[in-house]
């Protein structure tokens, strides 16, 4: 679904991501964590093009993103993406946040858009926030609303960029219960956390992340219980100990 | 029993709002009063001559409108244009914005306005001949007035919509775009209407000066306002009056402008809050 080849990108002079190689199937949820700086963001965000990338070729669903031919906007609806600070439009209602998408960019018939929205609201939990503004609800559910936003364009891909980081710990739950049944729905995933009891319990695979390079990909059991490398041993005894 | 002490409270600040209001009112009114006092030793004032001008007057507001109105719609339409220029990703459109922004905001009003008529439409057209666009016969001062009026202002409004779209954070685009929005729909459906209330206060002072400029157009002898009051002053001896009335119709289109802003300003952030709390 997801296909990464020798990536390189560079902020100015900076080298952030150096050659990176990853597959990501259908229906496959990839944990990618590590250190803040080490450029797991930064990967994410070029999956779906908000950044250019110098060197290399990341293909969704066989559109390649960064080939200039391509159609950026098109290829954008089938990738769903979740910010750590929701950034859902603060001038309109969760509604309006939901259908906005397939209303202006898909062009699909309003009566539709709303029912299906009504039933992403009632899934999220929030039914009576129709109405409501996005400053009126908890932390907790705009991020659910920001994933509802991203669900109502059915896209293929979803993409979280530590969608509870920004959160209250007792609002963490709701979210990641969301992510997990996603998961559960075969939803093709990739998430940036430092949640290890996610990553554990949901990914399928866990890639590690060290100074712009993968340095170890492997199952969740395989990751935490027998970590390959000294780096990856030292970083999950620091997160575990927290 | 709450309900009783809120009117009360409601009561209490009405009551002190008409007692500043009476205690301004009879201020201004002193000194005006002795101002006019000082002024009617040495000057007889006339005001039911002065008065009975008032239909050249109209005329005078009714062109003044004219180029004002222009002015603004045009202004604002290129503004918005140039600003987009100024935050294009391409470097070829904004140096193109930066030019035009820099150049026309640092001459003065009075230099472009001759600059435009006597320069640029002279080698345009033949003098004095009116400019028929579309089959509408506009008299040509009315014409290269007010398109100085919007090629000037556009630089300046410019810059309030660019300051306006730059101050909507970066992450609503990208939040936008990820929806598959491109550039142009991101811009009108997230990054414009929150803009908007920022760009308002500042937009409005700018519509503002605008109409004063339009002053200026008296140079190409455009009998708005101003070259209306000048001219009836030349022909009798009513200065002070003329000009007193000539100011009180400025206030006429400016004061409403400022009002409709300050509604719409209250109207936006009580939409923003969702009607509630």
């Amino acid at each position: 679904m997801i296909a990464i080849q020798g990536v390189h990108k560079w902020f100015g002079r900076l080298h952030v991501l150096k050659g990176i190689d990853l597959e990501v199937g259908q229906g496959e949820v990839l944990v990618l964590i590590g250190a803040s700086g080490s450029g797991k963001s930064t990967l994410l965000r070029c999956i779906n093009g908000l950044e250019r990338i110098q060197q290399g070729k990341v293909a969704v669903d066989r559109i390649d993103i960064h080939a200039s031919k391509s159609d950026l906007n098109r290829a954008r609806q089938e990738i769903g993406i979740v910010f750590q600070q929701f950034n859902l439009f603060p001038h309109m209602t969760v509604m309006k946040n939901i259908t906005i998408g397939p209303l202006k960019v898909k062009g699909v018939a309003a009566q539709q858009v709303r029912e299906a929205a009504l039933k992403l609201l009632d899934r999220i939990g929030i039914p009576d926030k129709a109405d409501a503004y996005p400053d009126q609800l908890s932390g907790g559910q705009q991020q659910r609303v920001a994933i509802a936003r991203a669900l109502a364009m059915q896209p293929k891909v979803m993409l979280f960029d530590e969608p509870t980081s920004a959160l209250d710990p007792e609002m963490i739950k709701e979210v990641l219960d969301l992510m997990r049944e996603l998961a559960q729905e075969r939803m093709t995933m990739v998430v940036v956390t430092h949640e290890m009891g996610f990553a554990r319990e949901v990914a399928d695979r866990v890639a590690f992340m060290d100074a712009g390079v993968i340095l170890e990909l492997g199952s969740p059991a395989q990751f935490f219980e027998n970590p390959q490398h000294e780096r990856t041993r030292q970083f999950i005894q620091k997160v575990l100990q927290a | 029993m709450l309900k009783a002490q809120a009117s009360l409270v409601a009561q209490g600040r009405l009551l002190k709002l008409a007692l500043r209001a009476a205690l301004v009112g009879v201020l201004v009114a002193t000194l005006i009063g002795s101002l006019y006092w000082v002024l009617s030793q040495s000057y007889t004032f006339r005001w039911n001559l002065a008065l009975q001008q008032l239909p050249k007057f109209n005329e005078g507001l009714w062109i003044t409108l004219q180029a004002s109105g222009i002015g603004m719609v045009l202004g604002l339409a290129l503004g918005l244009v140039v600003a987009l220029l100024r935050l294009s990703p391409l470097a070829l459109l904004r140096d193109m914005g930066t030019l035009y922004v820099h150049t026309l905001r640092n001459i003065p009003f009075l230099v472009f306005v001759i600059f435009t008529y006597f320069g640029i439409a002279r080698a345009v057209l033949p003098p004095a001949s009116n400019v028929v666009l579309f089959g509408w016969d506009i008299d040509d001062r009315l014409f290269w007035g007010a398109l100085a009026l919007s090629l000037f202002e556009a630089s300046f409004i410019s810059e309030i919509f660019r300051a306006g779209i730059q101050s909507i954070h970066k992450t609503q685009q990208e939040a936008a775009r990820s929806l598959g929005m491109s550039y142009l729909q991101a811009m009108r459906y997230v990054v414009l209407p929150q803009a908007f209330r920022v760009i308002l206060p500042p937009m409005t002072g700018e519509l503002i000066a605008l109409v004063k400029e339009s002053a200026l157009l008296l140079v190409i002898s455009l009998p708005e306002l101003t070259l209306t009051a000048k001219q009836l002053s030349s022909q009798r001896p009513l200065q002070f009056e003329f000009y007193t009335i000539l100011a009180g119709y400025y206030l006429m289109i400016t004061v409403p402008l400022s009002a409709i802003s300050h509604l719409l300003e209250h109207k936006l952030s009580i939409h923003k809050r969702g009607g509630a709390t």
